[in-house]
């Protein structure tokens, strides 16, 4: 555990399939990467609304106070926080990629780094040690893969679903959590004005396009068997065989790199 | 090239000459192969389409040895060019920023230059900016007018802050339409919110689809999309677009006018850490090895794993009988995978099983039992013994990586 | 001389054991207030003490009869001899009956002695060993002591010798059987289990009665603490429960968490508590310990934490976690000890305050959360599986004769066909019918038994809520947690229903001789008592005369009935998942094995998921729904007409 200041920005999510809200998957994960770093010195911070049920769910993991700077649905958050951070001796600011609900562009993160002039890192999986203003930290990239940072503090950095999985969001310390609002001037968000939202359409899978330059290829293209519809069995071959014929595939689909 | 149609004898006795190097190029046109339930097809077609003889009569050659003139032997080069587009004078830009995994275009970066092909109509000309080293070679078909290579060593490896530095040069030169950055998790999502960052630009991002000068992309967690008016920067998904096809492009090239305006990296790359396959979250894995019952061998099994670069899985009996540990469990009751291929080895397919596995893309399987479910759900399943499908699979991967190298080198 | 000194042993002894009564007394009260009927309870204690804790004892009819010999002569020889010896009250008569009573209890003596020749391994050794030699102590110096007052032998006889050995003898006997008693010795469980008796937590079991249901948490109330964190946190009528522990390893015998390996062992989890109680660490312990966690490494006292998560406490959060609430423990227990009620208590605590339910527990508790099912699945799904089904919906109804309860297994493939093996049945019997659908949530069960309370309380109150608003006569459920729940633990939250098992259900049908059964083709045939159906609510008969019904001849296994072997599959072990030796349904599938049946019917999804996952080859598995299905006789009249009678139907609406 280090001694870092550590303030972990929180929203409030929603479930992927009932949209229920519930303590954000990212935030959450960010408050777990917070609470081993800095125990019960990390700082949970919302921008939003108090009342929000939801919030409980990180104050269940163990935290005794969560500060909400209170503004109401559709206002930005960005300039509340970089006001709240840039007046604080904060040294490492965590929070999730992109949020569960509203746009969720995940540009948050980069907005308050920019602004405050803090570097940022993305994809935060570990913090290895701290050094004269110096994290060595560790990145997480596609296929569990980690890449070694370097990074000058105070800094920003975002959390994916590779960091270390939120703790359990137990009701007693839930129920007990103080929610801290605070009064803020409240700045409204352009865009939800002139963007809206709807129910997630379904993306068609890609169909595969056969550029046919010849009668025969438009023939062979209209007549090939579809793809799907009960797998191809291979019986009584040699292991060699079956061993070319799971090569094949593994190399269609690009998996053996 | 004259369309008359010749014997050629050199060929047919390349064709004949197992051992000669070109043996395998000139088989042609199958006469019979294993067809997809196991049964070796034949195609008569194939054989009673015979060839011309020299004396101009037709003959045909049951034997299966007519294979150098079967057909007319056409060139490589018969190959129809396509048209060239031609931007001289550009309206305007499109920047497209491409993620170059591995130094080649990728189906995404392909997708986002068709998007950016379409938004650059007649008049636009697509700019791809690139950084470092490219083993690239179809710039050309991918649609690429002009192509900006930034290259210098404060560019390589991970070094996203220089590299935002030498896109605002770009900005400032071309002052482009819209910026195109694939919205991955290999570099685009990143780049492109630091681009966003850095210029101001609201993005758009997870943008699936592009209409007219609406742009829809996916919003929260998935469950909404939003929809809002094409911004300068836009951040796309995968298959937002189809790729160009049709045309060619002269990948022109551009320099950068001015020098990047080098300042010191407040996000220093130490490089990639080595990490235990094993290790990877199943969740997260795009190719699982998964072991059940039948495997016997659970020794080669691990060593099949790390040959094939698979992440290890197993099914709910495996890990009851100790041999896997409890978190490596795929199925309901187990981790849900996504993966993008499952190989389950000896797993029968119980059902709490293939409901974990629902979600994945294409399912082989390797059993001895073929009535087994995990067999009416694979997409692709050879009955055998495991250990001896996993050891000549082994070999096979084997094979095709010293190849591999020796393509490289 | 003894005249003089047997009086001082008698009373000296009398006025220690009440000392230790009330310092034991004040032990117990340390735990947190009960309600109890404390006069009631007590002059109903002998009542409850010889009908029906002996009804459980009666089932070792060896250890029964010994028992009330041993038992019955001592308390006889007790009271007789502090009238006799202590007040000195001479009577010949009263010397003969003494003398009647150690005879009886010197006989009864000897039968201890037998058993603890070659003990089995459930029971404990240590101090237990010792006990049928103050046994027979006690009544032989007592026996020779009364000579004299029947007048079998002069007064003097023996001389200050005999006397003096018979004062030890005396002092050997009074010291563990009165001072024992409430010192802590193996009779504690006389004066203990006796009190348990009177101000048990569950009255409601005494008389044939059952209760099974888990007690509620009172959560409006900020300051009650949430679960059991420390042995004080305990009722103190739980605690006083523990000390009743005989010690005798029946739990142990039947537990299945221990069988399998699993760290749990029943009885040395109520002897932990015991520590806890008074303080100390478990290496005097005189019987098996938990699988794989040696002696003497534990140790707690009333005010400390039972479980520490970091390190060694009293005992390890994963013995909690072992148990699979079958209540084989509680069934066997011949005090009536609760040993279910005190692991939940202590799991809430896990759950509640420290967020610790291991393994897949957390993201369970978080999917019933945000998706009332376990799963996580898209609540919006929890009809597909009867898409084809037009099954009846109580919101289009309003009301029904009978409401089906799905549960969660609307969810799980292979109970899907179990379910549409009963709706197939209910269409065939015309019941009027109707599911609640997409109105209907997890009933709780798994929430609950992980030791969240407060989710549990969360999706029972909107159940009730849900119920309210409509009018049925009875529930019937495939799912015997639910069952369970909603008969017995709803009724706390307000929610009062009469609620069937669909066994139950089935056997009424064919009682009224509503299905038109052929006679199936299962050659041999087992079948598994669900926990929650057997023990937790006594329905043994339904499943088994709907099998007689369609000429099935139960092939039963040795342990069935109310001592079936637990699946393995209830109070979230599944989820939990402590590891084994073995499986728990790896040994109930050698059971079945054992009567050479090819199919095994179960009336439980949790059951058949948990056996289905046995490797095969294996006897199939199969629900009684779905054998009933298989042999129903759609009779070809009926057939013809019903789908013109639901035309017309459709016509009219």
């Amino acid at each position: 555990m280090t001694d870092l200041n550590i303030v972990a920005l929180v929203s409030v999510g929603a479930h992927p399939t009932s949209a229920r809200p519930r303590r954000a998957e990212q935030d959450a994960r960010a408050v777990e990467l917070g609470l081993r770093l800095a125990g019960q010195n990390l700082q949970l911070l919302h921008a939003g609304d108090p009342q929000a049920e939801a919030l409980r769910g990180y104050l269940g993991m163990g935290l005794e106070q969560l500060d909400v700077l209170e503004q109401p649905e559709g206002a930005d958050a960005l300039p509340l926080l970089v006001d709240y951070l840039q007046g604080s001796r904060t040294q490492l600011v965590l929070t999730g990629s992109q949020a569960e609900t509203g746009e969720g562009s995940g540009m948050l993160p980069f907005l308050l780094a920019e602004r405050l002039g803090w570097p940022m890192v993305v994809g935060l999986a570990e913090v290895e040690k701290v050094e004269n203003g110096v994290a060595q930290v560790l990145q997480a990239l596609p296929r569990g893969q980690r890449r070694r940072l370097k990074v000058r503090l105070p800094c920003v950095a975002s959390v994916d679903n590779a960091a270390p999985v939120a703790r359990q969001s137990a009701f007693g310390p839930a129920r007990r959590g103080q929610i801290e609002a605070h009064e803020v001037t409240v700045v409204d968000d352009t865009l939800l004005a002139e963007a809206s939202l709807q129910p997630a359409k379904p993306r068609p899978k890609r169909l595969k396009v056969i550029k046919a330059k010849t009668g025969a290829e438009r023939m062979k293209a209209a007549t090939a068997k579809a793809s799907g519809g009960g797998g191809q069995i291979l019986k009584d071959v040699s292991p060699q065989e079956g061993a070319e014929a799971i090569f094949k595939l593994l190399i269609e689909e690009g998996v053996l790199r | 090239m004259s369309d008359i149609i010749r014997r050629d004898p050199r060929a047919e006795w390349i064709a004949r000459n197992r051992l000669h190097p070109l043996h395998a190029s000139m088989q042609k046109a199958e006469t019979s192969w294993m067809g997809p339930n196991g049964i070796v097809r034949k195609n008569p077609h194939v054989i009673a389409a015979g060839f011309v003889g020299p004396a101009g009569l037709k003959r045909i050659d049951r034997s299966g040895a007519q294979q150098g003139t079967v057909g007319k032997r056409s060139n490589a080069s018969v190959e129809v060019q396509l048209p060239l587009h031609i931007i001289e004078q550009p309206a305007f830009h499109i920047c497209v920023v491409p993620d170059m995994v591995g130094g080649r275009l990728s189906s995404h970066d392909k997708d986002l230059l068709g998007l950016a092909r379409k938004l650059a109509g007649d008049s636009g000309a697509v700019v791809a900016v690139i950084f470092g080293e490219d083993k690239e070679g179809a710039f050309d078909t991918a649609g690429v007018d002009r192509l900006l290579r930034v290259q210098g060593d404060a560019f390589d490896g991970y070094a996203p802050e220089a590299r935002v530095l030498a896109l605002s040069a770009v900005e400032s030169q071309l002052a482009p339409r819209h910026w195109l950055l694939p919205d991955s998790r290999t570099g685009g999502g990143e780049l492109g919110r630091r681009l966003a960052a850095k210029l101001g630009e609201r993005p758009a991002t997870r943008v699936w689809q592009v209409a007219g000068e609406q742009a829809i992309g996916r919003a929260g967690s998935g469950q909404q999309d939003i929809q809002r008016a094409l911004p300068r920067l836009i951040l796309a998904a995968a298959e937002c677009a189809e790729p160009v096809s049709d045309t060619r492009h002269e990948v022109r090239l551009l320099e950068l006018a001015e020098k990047v305006a080098h300042s010191l990296p407040r996000v220093e790359d130490l490089g990639p850490v080595a990490v235990d396959p094993a290790q990877i979250p199943m969740a997260e894995a795009e190719f699982i090895l998964s072991g059940g019952n039948g495997v016997k061998d659970w020794k080669m099994f691990h060593q099949a794993a790390i040959a094939l670069g698979a992440t290890e899985g197993a099914s709910r009996v495996a890990v009851d009988d100790g041999f896997m540990p409890r978190n490596r469990q795929v199925g309901a009751t187990g981790t849900w995978v996504t993966a993008r291929v499952y190989l389950a080895v000896g797993i029968s397919g119980a059902i709490q099983h293939l409901q974990g596995i629902g979600a994945c893309d294409k399912v082989v399987a390797v059993n001895m039992d073929p009535g087994c479910d995990m067999i009416k759900r694979a997409d692709l399943s050879v009955i055998g013994d495991s250990a001896a499908i996993l050891a000549a699979l082994m070999e096979r991967v084997a094979t095709w990586r010293q190849e591999g190298k020796r393509d490289a080198a | 001389m003894l005249n003089t000194l047997l009086p001082i042993l008698l009373f000296a002894a009398l006025t220690l054991a009440v000392i230790g009564a009330a310092k034991r007394f004040f032990m117990w009260r340390r735990g947190r207030p009960a309600k109890v009927d404390w006069i009631g309870g007590l002059l109903k204690m002998p009542r409850r003490y010889l009908v029906d804790l002996h009804h459980v004892v009666e089932r070792d009819k060896y250890m029964s009869k010994t028992h009330v010999a041993t038992a019955g002569g001592f308390v006889l020889a007790a009271v007789l001899a502090i009238v006799v010896h202590g007040f000195g009250l001479h009577n010949r008569i009263l010397g003969f009956a003494l003398l009647a009573a150690t005879v009886l209890m010197f006989t009864g003596a000897l039968f201890v002695a037998k058993r603890r020749l070659n003990p089995p391994s459930r029971l404990s050794k240590g101090p237990w060993m010792r006990l049928p030699k103050s046994l027979l102590m006690f009544a032989a110096s007592f026996f020779i002591a009364t000579l004299p007052v029947a007048g079998i032998l002069p007064p003097d006889f023996g001389g200050w010798v005999l006397a003096i050995i018979l004062a030890v003898g005396v002092a050997w006997g009074v010291s563990e059987l009165f001072l024992g008693m409430t010192w802590g010795g193996p009779m504690k469980h006389a004066f203990a289990g006796a009190l348990h008796l009177a101000w048990h937590r569950r009255a409601e079991r005494f008389g044939g009665g059952r209760s099974t249901g888990l007690k509620a948490l009172d959560l409006n109330d900020p300051k009650a603490p949430l679960g059991v964190e420390k042995p004080t946190d305990f009722t103190w009528n739980q605690l006083l429960g523990f000390d009743a522990c005989v010690q005798c390893g029946k739990c142990e015998a039947m537990c299945p968490a221990f069988a399998a390996g699993q760290p749990l062992n029943p009885k040395k989890l109520i002897q932990d508590m015991v520590i806890g109680l008074a303080g100390g660490n478990d290496a005097n312990f005189a019987g098996s310990p938990y699988p794989g966690k040696p002696l003497g490494e534990h140790s707690g006292g009333p005010h400390q934490p039972i479980v520490d998560l970091n390190g060694k406490a009293l005992v390890d959060a994963e013995t909690l976690w072992s148990c699979t609430t079958c209540r084989a423990c509680v069934e066997e227990c011949p005090m009536m000890i609760e040993h279910v009620d005190a692991i939940v208590d202590m799991r809430r605590h896990l759950t509640l305050e420290k967020g610790s339910t291991p393994n897949k527990g957390a993201e369970v508790l978080e999917n019933l959360i945000a998706t009332d099912n376990p799963g996580g699945f898209n609540p919006g799904g929890r009809l597909n599986w009867a898409a084809d089904l037009n099954l009846p919906l109580l919101a289009d109804k309003g009301e029904t004769d009978v409401l089906f309860w799905v549960g969660d297994g609307a969810f799980d493939m292979r109970n899907q066909r179990t379910l549409r093996a009963f709706v197939t049945i209910l269409k065939a019997a015309d019941v009027d019918f109707a599911v609640l659908g997409l109105e209907e949530r997890d009933s709780g069960d798994v929430a609950r038994r992980l030791g969240d309370e407060a989710t549990f309380q969360h999706l029972a109150r909107r159940n009730i809520a849900t119920l309210t608003k409509y009018r049925f006569k009875r529930i019937v459920s495939c799912d015997p947690h639910s069952f369970h729940v909603l008969k017995n633990e709803y009724g706390a939250l307000g929610g009062n229903y009469q609620v069937l098992h669909h066994s139950t259900f089935i056997e009424e049908l064919v009682r009224k001789g509503s299905l038109n059964l052929g006679q199936s083709k299962a050659a041999s045939v087992t079948y598994h008592d669900p926990c929650y159906l057997g023990r937790y609510n006594g329905e043994y008969e339904a499943p088994r005369a709907v099998l007689k019904a369609i000429g099935i001849e139960v092939k039963e296994m040795e342990r069935s009935g109310f001592r079936s072997r637990c699946c393995g599959g209830g109070g979230g072990a599944p989820i939990t998942d402590i590891p084994g030796k073995q499986r728990i349904p790896d040994m109930r599938m050698v059971d079945i094995k054992e009567t050479g049946a090819e199919l095994v019917a179960v009336g439980c999804p949790q059951c058949t998921a948990m056996l289905e996952g046995v490797v095969a080859p294996r006897p199939e598995i199969k629900d009684i729904a779905e054998l009933v299905a298989e042999v129903l006789i759609e009779a070809t009249e009926v057939a013809a007409k019903r789908p013109a009678a639901k035309r017309e139907l459709a016509e009219v609406q």
